[in-house]
């Protein structure tokens, strides 16, 4: 049913922190759990770290950009989708916080002040709703996307969604995630029927609540990433009704390039296809990398119109995300 | 009658069809005969021994005098079956073990028969028929069984001009046709094991490739008749599946999984998902990554199923012409794996993987 309207990614921004030390720095301040030189042969060279910067700061910024460039009048936002992957980002607060814990919160209504809202005030989105989307990990702004397009197609009076994403680990915290180096950052991007562009051909997802307790399922989650993925991806390509042969590029979440070397030999796509600038100079920054890099790969002149693009992106919970775009 | 290797998987069960056979005293050389003696026939001997020390056999020169003098028959089963040992244990068993044992054969005044057992996978890193008159090797090895095997192949052939032997190459023995029992756990089964824990994420291999696995029963059946009454020296007899009883490793993989979720219901809800065939590249590119990473619990998984699973990058179909006409004439043939393959994997599940629950 959702088929039957074209819904896409009109235009998309991001941010991410310009302090970027790199994994020799990080290592040295005992921001990694291994050594440097194995997330280095994993194709990572820093991370972007916040410094100052909340994540819904960050998010701010990047809806600030998004605004701007579009020229986009805030009532033209008919609803914000707020994607959070870590469950601090969900919250207002999430730093400083004592002891290092994630969540720092100094008064029980402190558990009701939302991101969403305050980017609707800040931003005088006044004929917007707003809802957030979490508990997907890295996947969480996929599912913004999927929901936008759904209430889009169903609800005639929705233009205009907004999605956004943002994550920032707490102070101090590592910068290595299972093999993999973690960055700030945020993005934001407006979900329209009839887009001039990345209309959105096909989403799919597969959650697999078994793996919910990931500190402890780390070696049965690696297990299970690459065999799901390939079958996701394959999912996702039949509903697309295409097959990788058409697909002109793929656009990665920024987790290891010798992880997506791996993946990429499971599907059988050419290294040539994968979008891999940002893996080594961003870093995997949670939920926002495929729109960093689905940004940057347009700004380069990589992308034709009618491209077909697939994205596709694992998260905590575990939840495997992919979609097909026609640029 | 000597058999080495008698407690061994193949060994037990071919000493209790010999046993059975009353045709002669069964003698089994053993390197722990107390702790042997309690799992086999009353009626057969044991002899404290070891093939690995030369051709003394580890036995006085007395005993070794009185066996050589009486011996009519010689079954050499025993071997170092792990696939991942160093070369040189490896050859240590395989080979200056066979060594020993055809020396002592040549002092055996009445040998009569001597079997050799090796394996269909001396084949190696070669693809497509592999026959029984076919040497392997010639693309290299897959692992140090492999490669230690087929030298000890060259051994045996050079003396297979003065000695009276015949060469029987097993395919990979996974348990009871009737019942799964296993009673000696390999490479197969620490793979479906790490299966079942969900640490087996890719297989190097293509859904059509066959596999060639043999139930026990089977394989001491077919030995047994070959060696006792069709008898022919200087012969090569593969004892395998082959083509009408192998199963392709997609097959396979879709009857782990569904024994799985048959035996342990619960085991479902674990959402662990079939692992993924790649090419062998992509395979030795998830191994690297695990090693540079340095987590001991997937190299231990990746280390644990290398050595078997790189067998399956290398398809192939193992011919067992000579061993089917002599067998078929006795009504011996092997199952088809799947008819119970599943027993295999719900007796794995049951006792898990042998050990006290």
């Amino acid at each position: 049913m959702t088929g039957a309207i074209d819904v896409g990614i009109d235009a998309l921004t991001y941010w991410v922190p310009e302090h970027a030390p790199t994994l020799a720095e990080l290592e040295q301040a005992g921001a990694l759990r291994g050594p440097a030189s194995t997330l280095a042969s994993f194709g990572f060279e820093r991370a972007r770290v916040a410094r100052s910067e909340s994540h819904v700061d960050m998010a701010a910024h990047a809806v600030r950009a998004l605004l701007e460039e579009t020229g986009t009048a805030p009532d033209e936002i008919d609803l914000v989708l707020y994607a959070g992957a870590l469950t601090s980002s969900t919250t207002m607060e999430c730093a400083p916080a004592p002891n290092g814990a994630v969540l720092h919160m100094r008064d029980l209504m402190d558990f009701f002040k939302y991101p969403a809202s305050r980017l609707q005030s800040e931003f005088d989105l006044t004929s917007a709703t707003v809802a957030g989307v979490d508990q997907q990990g890295c996947a969480a702004i996929f599912s913004a996307i999927r929901l936008a397009r759904a209430t889009l197609c169903a609800e005639p009076d929705v233009r205009t969604v907004l999605c956004v994403s943002a994550d920032r680990l707490p102070h101090g915290s590592s910068r290595e995630v299972v093999y993999n180096l973690v960055s700030d950052g945020a993005c934001a991007m407006l979900v329209r029927r009839g887009a001039a562009r990345n209309r959105i051909v096909a989403t799919h997802q597969v959650t697999k609540g078994a793996f919910w307790d990931s500190g402890s399922l780390e070696n049965e989650i690696i297990a299970a990433y690459f065999p799901t993925a390939r079958t996701v991806i394959e999912d996702t390509l039949r509903k697309a009704g295409v097959t990788l042969d058409d697909i002109a590029w793929v656009i990665p979440h920024n987790v290891s390039l010798r992880s997506w070397e791996i993946l990429l030999g499971l599907i059988g796509c050419p290294r040539e296809k994968l979008f891999t600038r940002n893996i080594g100079r961003i870093g995997h920054t949670i939920a926002a990398d495929n729109f960093i890099n689905l940004r940057d790969a347009t700004d380069a002149g990589l992308l034709r119109k009618g491209d077909l693009l697939l994205l596709f992106t694992f998260g905590y919970g575990l939840n495997w995300s992919c979609m097909v775009l026609e640029h | 009658m000597l058999v080495t290797g008698g407690t061994g998987t193949l060994g037990r069960e071919l000493v209790a069809r010999l046993d059975r056979d009353r045709r002669a005293t069964v003698v089994v050389l053993t390197r722990h005969p107390a702790a042997a003696a309690a799992g086999l026939p009353p009626d057969v001997r044991t002899l404290a021994g070891d093939v690995r020390v030369g051709g003394a056999l580890g036995l006085s020169p007395v005993t070794r005098h009185e066996l050589a003098s009486q011996v009519t028959d010689i079954l050499h089963c025993a071997a170092e079956t792990t696939f991942h040992r160093p070369l040189a244990e490896a050859r240590a068993a395989n080979v200056d073990g066979t060594r020993a044992v055809l020396d002592f054969a040549r002092d055996c005044a009445h040998l009569e028969r001597l079997a050799c057992f090796s394996t269909v996978y001396v084949a190696g890193r070669t693809t497509g028929c592999f026959t029984e008159e076919d040497i392997g090797g010639a693309d290299g090895f897959v692992n140090s069984y492999e490669q230690s095997k087929a030298e000890m192949e060259t051994v045996v052939r050079d003396a297979m001009a003065t000695l009276p032997i015949a060469l029987y190459r097993l395919s990979t023995i996974i348990g009871q046709s009737s019942t799964g029992a296993v009673t000696g756990f390999n490479a197969v089964h620490h793979a479906l094991r790490l299966l079942y824990q969900g640490l087996a994420p890719m297989v190097p291999g293509s859904e059509s490739a066959l596999v060639d696995l043999i139930p026990v029963d089977f394989a001491a059946d077919a030995a047994h008749h070959l060696f006792g009454h069709d008898f022919t020296p200087g012969g090569t007899f593969h004892l395998c599946s082959g083509l009408p009883s192998s199963a392709t490793l997609g097959a396979l993989l879709d009857a782990t999984m569904a024994a799985f979720e048959r035996h342990r219901p619960a085991w479902r809800k674990r959402s662990i998902v079939r692992p993924a065939l790649v090419k062998l590249e992509t395979y030795e590119l998830f191994v690297r990554s695990v090693e540079e990473a340095g987590n001991e619990v997937l190299l231990q998984a990746t280390r644990a199923v290398q050595a078997f699973a790189y067998q399956l990058a290398y398809p192939k179909v193992f011919d067992g012409r000579n061993a089917n006409a002599a067998l078929g004439a006795a009504g011996i043939q092997a199952p088809p794996v799947l008819d119970y393959y599943d027993r295999v994997v719900r007796w794995c599940i049951e006792t898990n993987w042998g050990a006290p629950t």
